[in-house]
């Protein structure tokens, strides 16, 4: 076993950050989706619903629209090791001497990075649509929420890369959208409190581990959870994302290390 | 295997020195390898690719910048250095991983089909390369290559691998030296006279070998073989390992369908008989001493059988003539994608007139 190389993991992570910053389509259309969402649920469907439990509604959504920006980055950025089988760099990657944990962490940190800059612009974005009272406790949450971001991202970029190196067809990816994405999204409790869901719904939607980033998240922007969880909400979901990515980084990196090129 | 990418499933190797399963780091550290399928990120620059490559061996800044310069040189791509490589032609891609492979400073490179796909001027420039790194840079180069001309024009040493065996490790000079004699082609205006002309020319002591060159082999005139550059310095001890190198390849589940496809065009041509690939489409090849002397001599036993002959060709054997001769069987391919495979499969079934199988 080699050990683990510094310069391995950051010239990965030199790469990510570089291929995201020239993929501005990517960017662009991804913000374009979350704004679309803020604006038009957020506004359409909170003139109707007006709030949550003195939020109104457009705050409660944006925590949950970030979320669902670091979800969906995240796992692309993991499920791109396909990409990387595919177009044959990975074989660059694997000839050189450094171990496959150094170039699996790297891909993790870049993965994470990139997903929680893309957190950023939301936040940006969803203060300037005025989802957020600014206070000096908001910028303290606001900074907190960052950490939260690179947290809960590594675990998504864990289970892309875990999903990445057992589908050999890019073409799965539809399915993984579809099946996994998509539900995880709308089970974490980005449009409606868990509280207010049948019990068949709150089960599902207590086993999704983006439900409890989304908390997390809402937590750190708005200083308040769900009633379900209790006041120590925070901790509960700070403890499963914790937990969820170190059990998704591990399988991750154990997947991509035995995985055929 | 001598890559470290494989483990070997027994015995060992070194290269360099180093064994490649106590010490896959050594070995790593002193290989170069350029494959066969484009390994470079297309959405970086060429020298990003290179930086990324630099720091991946550990290179410290002044010395990545340094080396950076001199290969981009060495392949001549300096004024293309800060283009994407997705702008990159063919042949610009395949420079720049051969520059990549020499970043650093490896003992041995291995160059795996470096020249497939390209054009005639792209290979003759990579062949210019590959010649001065050996000679200028001192650096052993193993290359796998299916142009037999490639392996003659830039091969100290010659290894055919033939379904997974070694077959024969000679120098270029010393393997044409086998055959001696020339090769004449005949091209018969009725293909089906073929078994008629045979028997006759069989008969002749002056015919040392027949072969039947049958349509559709000549598309897949492609050899699989492996040659060696050695210099002075480094060694590289292979003969134990490198059978095993191919049968672990073969054993490859994608390749099958390509060995069915062998097999099926085997069963057409006699093993023993085969020493030529032309691009006749129905042909009798011969190898005989003083062919010039022979080709009247031919064209009488023919018109006594009463056998018409299109054309007559004489020439010297090639490497093409060794491959075959020493495998034993028509030349083939061995690589090549999957779909391609199947592809190239399906077609030659149904040229003759078989069903498509899988």
């Amino acid at each position: 076993m080699q050990p683990i190389s510094g310069q391995a993991i950051y010239v990965v992570l030199l790469r990510e950050l570089k291929r995201y910053w020239r993929a501005k389509a990517r960017v662009i259309s991804s913000v374009a989706q979350s704004f679309f969402f803020l604006a038009i649920f957020g506004l359409g469907l909170g003139g109707f619903i007006g709030g949550f439990g003195g939020i109104n509604y457009l705050s409660y959504m944006a925590p949950g629209v970030i979320g669902m920006g670091l979800l969906f980055g995240s796992v692309y950025s993991g499920v791109s090791v396909i990409f990387d089988r595919q177009f044959g760099f990975m074989k660059e990657m694997m000839v050189a001497p450094v171990s496959r944990t150094s170039i699996i962490l790297g891909k993790i940190l870049g993965g994470a990075t990139t997903a929680t800059i893309q957190g950023i612009i939301l936040l940006v974005v969803a203060g300037i649509m005025g989802a957020f009272t600014p206070s000096l406790a908001f910028i303290a949450g606001a900074f907190a929420s960052i950490g939260a971001m690179l947290l809960i991202t590594s675990g998504f970029v864990g289970l892309g890369v875990a999903i990445g190196s057992t589908l050999n067809d890019f073409h799965a990816f539809q399915l993984l959208s579809t099946f996994v994405m998509w539900p995880m999204f709308m089970l974490s409790g980005v449009f409606f409190p868990i509280d207010v869901a049948p019990l068949s719904l709150q089960v599902a939607m207590l086993c999704d581990p983006m439900f409890y980033g989304v908390e997390l998240l809402r937590w750190c922007l708005l200083g308040a959870g769900t009633d379900l969880l209790g006041p120590l909400g925070w901790l509960i979901s700070l403890g499963v994302v914790a937990l969820f990515n170190a059990l998704m980084v591990g399988l991750g990196t154990y997947l991509f290390s035995r995985a055929q090129i | 295997m001598l890559s470290t990418l494989l483990r070997p499933t027994s015995g060992t190797a070194t290269v360099n020195g180093h064994d490649i399963l106590t010490e896959p780091d050594a070995v790593r550290r002193s290989i170069g390898y350029v494959f066969q399928d484009p390994t470079l990120d297309i959405e970086l620059t060429g020298r990003e690719n290179l930086d990324f490559h630099g720091r991946l061996y550990g290179l410290d800044r002044n010395t990545r910048h340094q080396r950076i310069k001199e290969v981009l040189e060495l392949v001549q791509l300096t004024d293309r250095a800060d283009n994407f490589v997705k702008t990159y032609s063919g042949g610009m891609k395949r420079r720049l991983e051969i520059a990549r492979g020499l970043l650093h400073h490896p003992e041995v490179l291995f160059l795996d089909e470096p020249t497939l796909g390209l054009d005639p001027q792209t290979r003759r420039s990579i062949w210019e390369h590959i010649l001065r790194l050996n000679q200028e840079k001192e650096v052993t180069v193993i290359l796998t290559t299916h142009y037999t001309e490639e392996a003659d024009y830039l091969c100290k040493r010659i290894l055919i691998i033939d379904f997974g065996k070694v077959v024969v490790l000679d120098t270029p000079d010393n393997l044409k030296a086998r055959l001696q004699g020339d090769v004449v082609s005949l091209l018969l205006k009725d293909p089906a006279a073929i078994e008629k002309l045979r028997p006759i020319l069989e008969k002749q002591d002056w015919v040392h070998k027949i072969n039947v060159v049958a349509s559709g082999n000549n598309y897949a005139a492609m050899s699989r073989m492996m040659q060696t550059m050695p210099k002075m310095s480094s060694t590289i001890s292979m003969a134990e390992t490198v059978p095993e190198i191919d049968s672990r390849t073969i054993k490859e589940p994608k390749k099958t369908p390509k060995q069915t496809q062998q097999k099926s065009e085997q069963d057409i041509t006699d093993k023993s008989l085969q020493f030529g690939g032309e691009t006749c489409s129905k042909c009798l090849n011969l190898l005989l001493d003083s062919g010039g002397h022979r080709i009247p001599e031919i064209v009488k036993l023919a018109d006594e059988a009463g056998v018409i002959l299109e054309s007559v060709e004489m020439r010297k054997p090639t490497l093409d003539d060794v491959f075959l001769s020493v495998t034993g069987r028509n030349i083939r391919e061995e690589e090549g994608s999957f779909v391609d495979m199947v592809r190239r499969y399906r077609i030659m079934r149904q040229a003759r007139g078989q069903p498509t199988r899988g």
